[in-house]
């Protein structure tokens, strides 16, 4: 059985199946355009900033009692803004403990952290952290 | 459409260099990226790979002779001080200078501090003007400001012309004449241009300051390994340069002075090696340029510099310089056919640097830098620390392709034709 949550889980088979680097960025730019919860420009913030990027990524959490954990993001480069599309659809809905216990590993099995630069792959841990961090936050609070 | 084989033509100074002999001297070219790709090395401008001769004189250095300079007597301090002070003489005189107007900095950066905090601190102060332009790197900036708030010097910019990408030498004529202390960039780590420094000085000299004639400082670290420098011809009273742009090793460069502005000079780092006497009461100083080298100097550095320059002195510099300026002649003109790519700079004047600057409208330069690099070409992508320079550009980064002495033709057009597949494929 997967570690992975299903969505997540589908996504890490989409990479897989890639033949070359290439192809792999070709589909990190399509999964930039299926970001499903986007955070227009208008509303990035030095608060919702996601530090250690080169270029700009901001990102927010929504949780909701009913329909679960949201990721809110946007990037200008889309090789960003296609990581954070895949961690947002790989999570979206989820409930904030589950999500607290994700590991930034399915990135390995994605095959693309050979090719992040070490300025992008820390843009991407700081990323997931907020993500982990904010799901952590809400699970250990009083329900 | 691939890259047009006829514009070749413009490209008659490559025959003068034999580029495979060239090639074969940096054992870093022939590595195998992922998928046994070529590596094209396309990011000169941020730092030249080394030749053989550099490594091994780096590693002899260190199987050989390793001792601290200037001070044991035993057999290997003594070679080590020979050749750290033979590599002066060398590069010195690779740059027409005198050995004594060499200060080993760690690199431009250090040494356009050493001419903030070592000069004008002690020479300049509140109602001297520094004039420095819009096109200036980050480390011909920052020191300026800092220093402002502490002697109360008044900074001003010269802008860029933004229609033809090159100093406003009508404002620059202006503003040298309230000018104490002129600092210019000799050749643009962003847009590649040349700016005249041979005008920019005459006119510092003779304008500056109210006609008494203003210092000058050129940051030269992207001119070095284009053009042959000679450091009293130009006439200028301060040139900083990085032996890692050159062939040379990183961790080392220089700041050119002459014997009389070094005299006004005050050591801003201090401690051994640059000391002649120190007692609990106070200390006297060495003469020259080992007053301003503080501390164990950069020893295997300087062995490494030396060999980089005389690898380099084997070379016409003219048509070294006309190979990698044509080489970016020739790409920016195939770039400009690409549908959606802005180049940034003067490619239609042959005193530009091997340096092209560009963006693509819909892909973000990050994402083309990632997407370059994925077929095996190194190329930047950032503000260049020149982010002033940026704004005036309006834009915030840009990707840059920098050649040099090793790059090829057949490299150059490798280049243009996958940029033209990535921006069939993702934009």
């Amino acid at each position: 059985m997967s570690e992975w949550p299903v969505a997540l889980q589908e996504i890490i088979e989409d990479f897989q199946d890639c033949f070359d680097r290439m192809e792999r960025y070709e589909l990190l730019f399509e999964y930039a355009k299926r970001m499903p919860h986007p955070l227009p420009n208008e509303e990035w913030t030095d608060e919702n900033r996601v530090k250690g990027c080169q270029s700009e990524a901001h990102v927010e959490c929504i949780i909701d009692a009913d329909t679960g954990f949201h990721i809110r993001g946007g990037a200008d480069a889309q090789l960003v803004q296609g990581l954070m599309a895949v961690l947002a659809i790989g999570v979206d809905g989820l409930s904030p403990s589950e999500v607290a216990q994700l590991t930034p590993k399915f990135v390995d099995e994605m095959d693309v952290k050979a090719s992040l630069t070490p300025s992008r792959a820390n843009g991407f841990l700081n990323l997931f952290e907020i993500i982990r961090s904010e799901a952590e936050k809400y699970t250990n609070q009083p329900q | 459409m691939e890259a047009r084989i006829e514009d070749k033509a413009l490209l008659p100074s490559t025959m003068a260099l034999n580029l495979n002999t060239i090639r074969a001297d940096f054992p870093i070219l022939s590595r195998r990226l992922e998928g046994e790709r070529k590596l094209v090395y396309l990011d000169n401008a941020a730092t030249t790979q080394k030749p053989q001769v550099v490594i091994d004189a780096m590693n002899d250095y260190y199987a050989n002779t390793n001792a601290n300079v200037h001070r044991a007597v035993h057999t290997l301090a003594g070679e080590a001080t020979e050749g750290y002070e033979a590599s002066r003489t060398g590069i010195a005189a690779y740059f027409g200078a005198p050995r004594d107007n060499l200060i080993f900095t760690s690199g431009t950066t250090e040494a356009i501090n050493l001419v903030a905090y070592g000069w004008a601190r002690a020479n300049l102060g509140k109602g001297d003007v520094v004039l420095t332009t819009e096109m200036e790197h980050h480390a011909d900036i920052v020191p300026w400001q800092i220093l402002s708030k502490e002697c109360g010097i008044e900074i001003r910019y010269v802008p860029l012309d933004r229609e033809t990408m090159t100093l406003d030498m009508e404002a620059f004529e202006i503003a040298v004449e309230d000018a104490s202390l002129v600092c210019v960039v000799h050749t643009s780590n962003v847009l590649g241009v040349r700016n005249d420094v041979e005008r920019i000085i005459q006119l510092a000299k003779s304008r500056g300051k109210g006609g008494e004639g203003a210092h000058v400082m050129l940051d030269a670290a992207q001119a070095a390994p284009h053009e042959r420098i000679d450091f009293p011809e130009l006439g200028c009273d301060f040139l900083a340069l990085s032996a890692h742009k050159m062939g040379g090793p990183t961790g080392i460069g220089a700041l050119f002075t002459t014997t009389d502005t070094m005299e006004t000079m005050k050591p801003f780092i201090s401690g051994g090696d640059m000391i002649e006497t120190v007692t609990l009461e106070g200390s006297t100083y060495q003469k020259g340029p080992h007053k301003f080298e503080a501390g164990t100097p950069r020893i295997a550095e300087a062995f490494g510099w030396h060999a980089a320059v005389q690898w380099l002195d084997q070379h016409n510099m003219e048509d070294v310089h006309a190979h990698i300026s044509s080489l970016a002649r020739w790409t920016a003109k195939q770039m400009r056919d690409i549908p959606g790519i802005r180049i940034y700079g003067r490619h239609d004047l042959e005193t530009t640097s091997g340096v092209v600057s560009f963006l693509h409208e819909m892909i973000h330069a990050e994402d083309l830098a990632h997407l370059m690099d994925a077929g095996g070409f190194a190329v930047r992508t950032g503000h260049h620390c020149a982010q002033p320079l940026m704004e005036a550009l309006g834009v915030s980064s840009t990707a840059r392709a920098s050649f040099w002495i090793y790059n090829t033709m057949e490299e150059a057009e490798a280049f243009v034709n996958h940029l033209r597949g990535v921006v069939e494929r993702f934009s």
